[in-house]
């Protein structure tokens, strides 16, 4: 194990954790809710790793991506629904993503918001097309690592440090009003959904044979998914945190993306703010770029199409043709006048839909012995597997109307 | 049993009052809040000319949809949120504060009924 | 042979990815094409690939929007063509002589090819 390529991996598995959806629906959940809801992000972000460390175990031992497997595991007629269902959540999750890059770019420059998603939407293009897929992985994680601000800032404004270590026990604030349970259990839903968007097993997985991993790999696959993830949900309960000391007590409930930096700006000034802003930005790019690839690695593994991007953009044709499509649809989206807000919470209801498609194949490809040999899921992976199973099955059922009765947790 | 709970979901769909609006009072209120925030704090030189033009004129966008949205504008919250939106952009703080202020009473006693 | 022995490989066979000689992936076992038929035995003589082979294992209006999206192209891999089978179907040719890659290369025709690291 190389361990400037781990820490490196690691450093972008923290950069790249945070998206567009977990960075409102923090700072909301924590003016809203204070710090009960720091578990939630704490329990969901075991069960990514779980699921994460999963599907780069599958890709390093079987060396075949998720979706080809999926396919061969449940066959024509139901793959081609979990594809369906997964390309759909994944879009409106790249086309909140590019939302998101234009608001921020207009936060940054005051240049308009649709300008913006244009511009970040050809610059996109261009940096999948132009650079080799290492490259691309390690350039967005990396520079997303400015979001440290954020735990920095947590830092400087002198928090409740044993409120906060409270937070990270199961809990319901006591004498919550129905209306504030329904609220509650939505956003316990929506973060779940945040975290654990299926996009990042298919992108985890298909990068690992773009990187071309073998079972020598596993032990980096495992380090890189615990310590990575872990850290990276620092950024995310930081924000959340920030928000419960400053914005909750103010009387401010977040309602566009660009009030989390004022967080950063309170301690740290224009340059705190730049730095947020900047963060953010690095990785929603990044989210921007791994659901945009996702979609296209699912489409071209399903179909049977040349994919990868350790090829060159002409030797893997039709794969090229599906990523650039699919970026362009999501900026049509954008482009429709649609809130972007909006699209986070169709983005989060979409994804939580679909999770059990997603998680059901990956758990019983993960346990297989034909495909996993020795490397099949030993009884830890098998218990939390399923048990996170069970509990993404319940919420899958509640989203829908959970979203409908809270107005998306408005109330 | 079901064909006599459609037209009273429909009747709930239709209906006005504070309690649909209560939702919309909060969110200005939460607007109203952050706007003084951001001026407060551009006041203070912590924020990059940019942002704070932006942010100020993406929260009076948002509270001039969520009046639109009340059911009763003319209401006495209607009042207060569109004598919030009057002030200009660079309005001071505290006065900023005063409208959310008044809002988040009636928000409050809406709630407790 | 087992009755159930000819189906159970079929349906171990089905959605296989294929690689030819070369390493190179071909794309994946749509369908396969049997000879015999009732009282006699059934052999398998080729797999199939491409969109046309998913006729038969999708309802007509999924097939209708396959058609449209994706074409029915369906290319013929002889058994006789077939090295092993295991997690995936490896070939002892290379996919171009089997006409596996047609549509990657039309495809690359509407890819400018510069620019890429």
């Amino acid at each position: 194990m190389n361990p400037i390529e781990l820490t490196l991996g690691i450093m972008t598995a923290v950069g790249g954790f945070v998206d567009i959806s977990q960075v409102v629906f923090a700072a909301l959940a924590g003016s809203v809710f204070g710090y009960s809801l720091i578990w939630v992000f704490a329990l969901s972000t075991v069960g990514i790793i779980v699921y994460g460390e999963m599907s780069g175990r599958v890709a390093a031992v079987a060396k075949q991506p998720v979706f080809n497997l999926i396919r061969h595991r449940l066959g024509l007629k139901l793959g081609l629904i979990t594809l369906a269902a997964s390309l759909l959540s994944t879009l409106i999750t790249c086309a909140a993503e590019i939302g998101g890059l234009g608001l921020l770019l207009r936060y940054l420059t005051g240049a308009p918001y649709l300008l913006m998603a244009a511009i970040s939407t050809v610059t996109l293009m261009a940096c999948i097309w132009v650079l080799p897929f290492k490259w691309i992985e390690r350039i967005f994680g990396l520079l997303g690592l400015l979001m440290l601000v954020f735990v920095f800032a947590l830092t400087a404004i002198d928090p409740p440090w044993e409120k906060i270590a409270a937070g990270f026990l199961p809990q319901i604030p006591p004498s919550l009003s129905s209306k504030e349970l329904l609220n509650f259990s939505y956003f316990a839903v929506a973060i779940f959904s945040a975290v654990m968007f299926p996009y990042e097993t298919y992108f985890y997985s298909s990068g690992g044979i773009e990187e071309e991993w073998g079972p020598k790999d596993l032990r980096t696959n495992r380090i890189t998914s615990i310590v990575g993830m872990a850290l990276g949900s620092l950024l995310s309960i930081a924000i959340l945190a920030s928000a419960a000391q400053l914005f909750g007590p103010a009387g401010v409930g977040p309602q566009i993306p660009g009030s989390v930096a004022l967080q950063t700006a309170i301690p740290f000034g224009p340059i705190g703010l730049v730095l947020a802003l900047l963060g953010i930005l690095f990785a929603v790019a990044g989210a921007a770029i791994e659901t945009c690839m996702a979609n296209a690695y699912s489409i071209a593994q399903f179909f049977g199409w040349i994919w990868g991007r350790h090829k060159k953009p002409w030797e893997a044709p039709r794969f090229t043709i599906a990523w650039v499509s699919l970026l362009l649809l999501s900026l049509a989206i954008v482009l429709t006048g649609v809130d972007p807000m909006s699209l986070v919470q169709y983005a989060i209801v979409f994804s939580i839909l679909v999770l059990p498609l997603t998680y059901l194949p990956l758990m019983l490809l993960a346990d297989d012995k034909k495909y996993m040999g020795k490397h099949v899921n030993g009884r830890l992976a098998k218990v939390l597997g399923w048990l996170f199973f069970v509990m993404i099955a319940v919420m899958a059922v509640a989203a829908l109307p959970l979203f409908l009765i809270t107005s998306g947790g408005q109330g | 049993m079901r064909r006599a709970l459609l037209p009273l979901l429909l009747l709930a769909g239709c209906s006005k009052g504070p309690e649909v609006d209560l939702q919309y009072i909060a969110e200005a209120r939460s607007l109203g809040f952050e706007w003084a925030m951001v001026n407060d704090l551009a006041s203070r030189g912590k924020l990059t000319p940019a942002y704070v033009a932006t942010m100020r004129e993406s929260l009076r966008e948002q509270l001039g949809t969520t009046a639109s949205a009340l059911t009763q504008p003319q209401s006495q919250y209607g009042n207060q949120i569109r004598a919030l939106i009057a002030e200009p952009a660079n309005a001071p703080a505290a006065k900023l504060r005063t409208h959310a202020g008044k809002l988040k009473q009636i928000e409050d006693s809406l709630e407790s009924n | 042979m087992k009755p159930d022995s000819l189906i159970k490989l079929v349906s171990e066979l089905l959605d296989l990815p294929l690689y030819d000689v070369d390493g190179k992936y071909c794309g994946v076992v749509d369908d396969v094409e049997l000879t015999g038929g009732p009282g006699k035995d059934l052999k398998l003589k080729a797999l199939l690939v491409g969109p046309g082979a998913y006729k038969g294992r999708l309802p007509g209006w999924a097939m209708w929007l396959v058609t449209k999206i994706a074409g029915n192209r369906i290319t013929r891999v002889p058994m006789d063509k077939v090295n092993s089978i295991g997690a995936a179907v490896h070939l002892e040719c290379s996919g171009w002589q089997l006409g596996l890659h047609k549509s990657e290369r039309r495809a690359a025709e509407w890819i400018p090819h510069e620019g890429a690291l």
